[in-house]
């Protein structure tokens, strides 16, 4: 068994000093190297401030985060920031750079890396998100989902181990959401990179190997996809979108259609209804 | 109240080196108490072409008439301003536009730029709060302390607060979660069903599909298709041929012909398709 | 909002382009001292020439330099005509009071006129043909003898290179505030004085409520990425002084031995 590259222990936390404001309660979670993980939750359960406490962005009131060998506290903070990289949710705020190039190397300067080093780094980042034409390009230039990808670049350029994907698909239109989950399921696979994606679609979550579902600032449900999608009175009672083929064996089976328990994905659902047909 | 486009045309700059076509001989109708769709790409013209409904914009040629009255090149600004109070606008990411110190005179200081006294005005917001969903606690608070969801439904009444026949939404479900989604949606519906015209400029085409009654797709300036959601979305070769994206249900009944699957016409929306399937498939338990 | 042209840069790929930003920078300011060498005809002929030389070498439309120097024509005229008419010495064309139109008045004004328009255009060339980094990078390294006395110049380009990064994004979100503002009956251009300023709290508001929300998420973003200080950075732009750039000293040095030739 590999072990752990995020280990979460009986984590609290809370934006104010009062007690009674817990945004994140007793959170325990442990995460593989190579795996990715979908945390889901309405707006406003907790994901994005857990997304922050494991980079260090914000302290615990209690508990403790260990990324790969590292204890997260004060004079770890830049070993483990060393060792995941952050995507935002607004792709214009996290643009630091005046031109891609130049934000592609904002990660690797205050690393202290040798220019040409950034320089090979660089080209070879900018063709992984595919946006080699675009180096010299001003941000406002570009679109959302382009400036994503200079983001996803300049996350690359620091070859971290894990990549946390904080709404990052949120703030774009269809064609630039499938174009970043696109470039998170190639991470994913070829890149080998431990994946945290925190969203609200439930498309890029079903892609996930696992989920874990927060609501008001605690684990209400851990699991494959495939556990959790079929755990539909959970997900409605928390406001929660269903895939498509699981909302529609629910509408079937209100339609008094006889339907199987098991989680199915589209092409699933596309054969059990062409074989229900050939039964008739 | 209906909108009457004629042969509407619209350059950025003109004359300079900068000059830029954004839209070029558009002409529409859009009906009383409709509910119409702006589809189209980034950059397509859709934002352009609702800046003119409201007299952001001034056309370049052609004109556009909003209950009687037209607006052409040669139009006085301050005519322009007429129409702000008919037409109401909610741009993509509305909260941005809140400033007051509180929720109740936030959603007034419409009312009193098109003349209503501040406490009309004041009453007015009482109620629009109540039309949007807010918790009558709210409007007391600074609206900066609110959640993302709860500050929209604050522009949001803002907006409607003017009492405008039209309501034109830019993407108005943007950054919300599924179960706000669903909640803004159906308040707009609910308006338009007591005889408010809305305008929908959206990239998601369930909600084309699900809530418009008349669809409109711009490409690069142009008027591409003006016609209902069922024909346009029963032409999925068409619409990939234009990128444009089809409703899941739509999609997901693709597949299923493809799988042999006889379908009498192509659904839009999933309680549609379950109904089919119940036709087609609940048969063998009679 | 796109109207003003002066501070623009237009992306290109020319020799005027190309040439250091450092450079660039010191030969405009430059530029406006030896202006103050031109006292006749001739001066001013050689320098107008070397000046259309220059806009020829960036390869951009001479449109865009009418456009830099038509917003402050005005002014410009304004100026001339002060110094046409408060010059004396001459032949005298012309006198009510203390205003007199002589003949020295009338050539002064005219250097003057030109003076300006050359300025301008000069100053319009390096802002178009120069991006906004490069002239923060410039400031930059030409601050660095400052570090010795613990400015932090590192920080202070940093500011300004962010600060230039985020100018068209505020802009544009200012266009949309205001738009939306004008949709709920806010008119900004007209009314008396009070009421414009206080047409503006709609637009200044929302825009520092979303600037502070920007510098939050940006410095988030920022130390996400890493950055803890100017303090063991390297840094990627750095600028090669190359054969072009001595080239261009050279030329401003010729030139200024030619006016100081020609001059009276």
């Amino acid at each position: 068994m590999m072990d752990s590259i995020i280990k979460i222990k009986d984590l609290n936390f809370a934006y104010t000093n009062e007690d009674q404001a817990l945004t994140l309660k007793d959170i325990n979670l442990e995460i593989k190297p190579g795996q990715w993980v979908a945390l889901i939750g309405h707006n406003g359960s907790g994901k994005s401030t857990l997304a922050r406490l494991i980079d260090g962005l914000l302290a615990a009131k209690s508990g403790q985060i260990q990324v790969g060998s590292f204890i997260l506290n004060d004079e770890t903070v830049w070993d483990v920031r060393e060792q995941i990289g952050m995507v935002f949710q607004n792709p214009d705020n996290q643009f630091v750079g005046a031109d891609v190039e130049s934000d592609i190397a904002f990660g690797m300067e205050n690393r202290g890396i040798d220019r040409t080093e950034m320089g090979r780094r660089i080209k070879k980042v900018l063709k992984a998100v595919n946006m080699e034409k675009f180096a010299k390009h001003e941000p406002v230039k570009l679109s959302g989902g382009q400036k994503q990808r200079v983001a996803i670049a300049g996350v690359l350029a620091v070859q971290p181990k894990v990549i946390i994907f904080d709404e990052s698909t949120s703030m774009l239109d269809p064609e630039g959401r499938q174009d970043i989950v696109n470039l998170m399921q190639e991470l994913n696979r070829k890149g080998h990179f431990t994946i945290i994606s925190i969203t609200h679609d439930i498309d890029e979550a079903s892609l996930a190997d696992r989920i874990v579902v927060l609501n008001d600032g605690e684990i209400v449900g851990d699991g494959t996809p495939e556990d959790i999608f079929t755990q539909t009175e959970l997900l409605s009672k928390l406001g929660l979108e269903l895939p498509y083929p699981e909302a529609l064996k629910q509408k079937l089976q209100q339609l008094g259609l006889e339907v199987p328990q098991e989680y199915l994905d589209e092409e699933g659902m596309v054969d059990l209804l062409c074989q229900l047909k050939s039964n008739i | 109240m209906s909108i009457e486009i004629k042969h509407l045309s619209y350059i950025y700059q003109p004359d300079t080196p900068l000059a830029h076509q954004a839209l070029q001989d558009i002409s529409l109708e859009i009906k009383d108490g409709s509910y119409t769709a702006f589809i189209g790409h980034t950059g397509s013209g859709k934002s352009t072409l609702m800046q003119h409904l409201n007299g952001l914009l001034k056309p370049t040629e052609g004109q556009l008439t909003v209950n009687g009255l037209t607006i052409n090149p040669s139009t006085q600004n301050k005519d322009l301003s007429q129409l702000r109070g008919k037409v109401g606008f909610v741009f993509q990411f509305p909260e941005a536009q809140l400033f007051e110190e509180t929720v109740r005179k936030d959603i007034a200081f419409a009312p009193q730029n098109f003349g209503k006294s501040e406490s009309e005005a004041l009453e007015i917001a009482e109620k629009m709060a109540q039309v949007v969903g807010l918790a009558p606690e709210v409007l007391d608070k600074s609206p900066f302390e609110l959640s993302g969801g709860q500050m929209r439904r604050v522009a949001i009444a803002g907006i409607l607060a003017m009492e405008p026949e039209i309501l034109v939404l830019d993407e108005p479900t943007a950054g919300l979660d599924p179960t706000g989604r669903k909640q803004m949606m159906d308040l707009f519906a609910k308006l338009n069903q007591q005889g408010l015209t809305i305008i929908l400029v959206t990239h998601q085409m369930d909600d084309v599909a699900n809530y418009a009654s008349h669809v409109i797709a711009l490409e690069n300036g142009q008027k591409i298709a003006d016609t209902t959601p069922r024909e346009l979305f029963s032409k999925p070769a068409w619409l990939r041929e234009h990128h444009l994206d089809l409703p899941k249900t739509t999609k997901f009944a693709e597949k299923l012909q493809q799988k042999g699957f006889e379908l009498p016409y192509l659904p839009l929306t999933q309680a549609e398709l379950a109904q089919m399937l119940q036709q087609q498939l609940g048969e063998k338990h009679e | 909002m796109n109207k003003l042209l002066l501070g623009r840069y237009l992306n290109g790929d020319s020799f005027i382009h190309n040439l250091d930003p450092r450079g660039k920078l010191l030969l405009c300011f430059y530029y406006v001292i030896i202006i103050f060498l031109c006292n006749n005809w001739q001066t001013y002929t050689l320098l107008f020439g070397f000046t259309l030389v220059c806009l020829a070498l960036s390869k951009i439309k001479l449109d865009f330099f009418w456009r830099g120097i038509r917003p402050i024509l005005g002014l410009i005229l304004f100026t001339v005509l002060l110094q046409v008419f408060f010059t004396s010495g001459g032949h005298v064309y012309f006198k009510y009071g203390p205003l007199m139109l002589t003949h020295f008045g009338l050539v002064n004004g005219c250097y003057v006129f030109v003076r300006f328009v050359l300025i301008i255009v000069f100053s319009t060339l390096l802002t178009l043909t120069t991006a906004p980094l490069e002239i923060a990078d410039a400031i930059e390294s030409l601050l660095k003898p400052l570090k010795r006395f613990h400015v932090p110049v590192y920080e202070i380009s940093l500011m300004l290179s962010i600060a230039l990064r985020f100018v068209p994004t505020l802009m544009d979100e200012t266009e949309k505030i205001m738009n939306a503002q004008r949709s709920r009956g806010v008119d900004f251009s007209q009314g008396s004085l009070m009421q414009r300023i206080k047409a503006v709290i709609p637009l200044l508001i929302p825009l520092f409520v979303s600037s502070f929300n920007r510098a939050e998420d940006l410095a988030t973003a920022m130390e996400a990425r890493g950055y803890r200080g100017g303090e063991g950075r390297s840094k990627y732009r750095v600028h090669m002084w190359a054969k072009k750039d001595t080239l261009s000293v050279v030329v401003f040095a010729l030139l200024t031995v030619a006016l100081l030739f020609l001059r009276n």
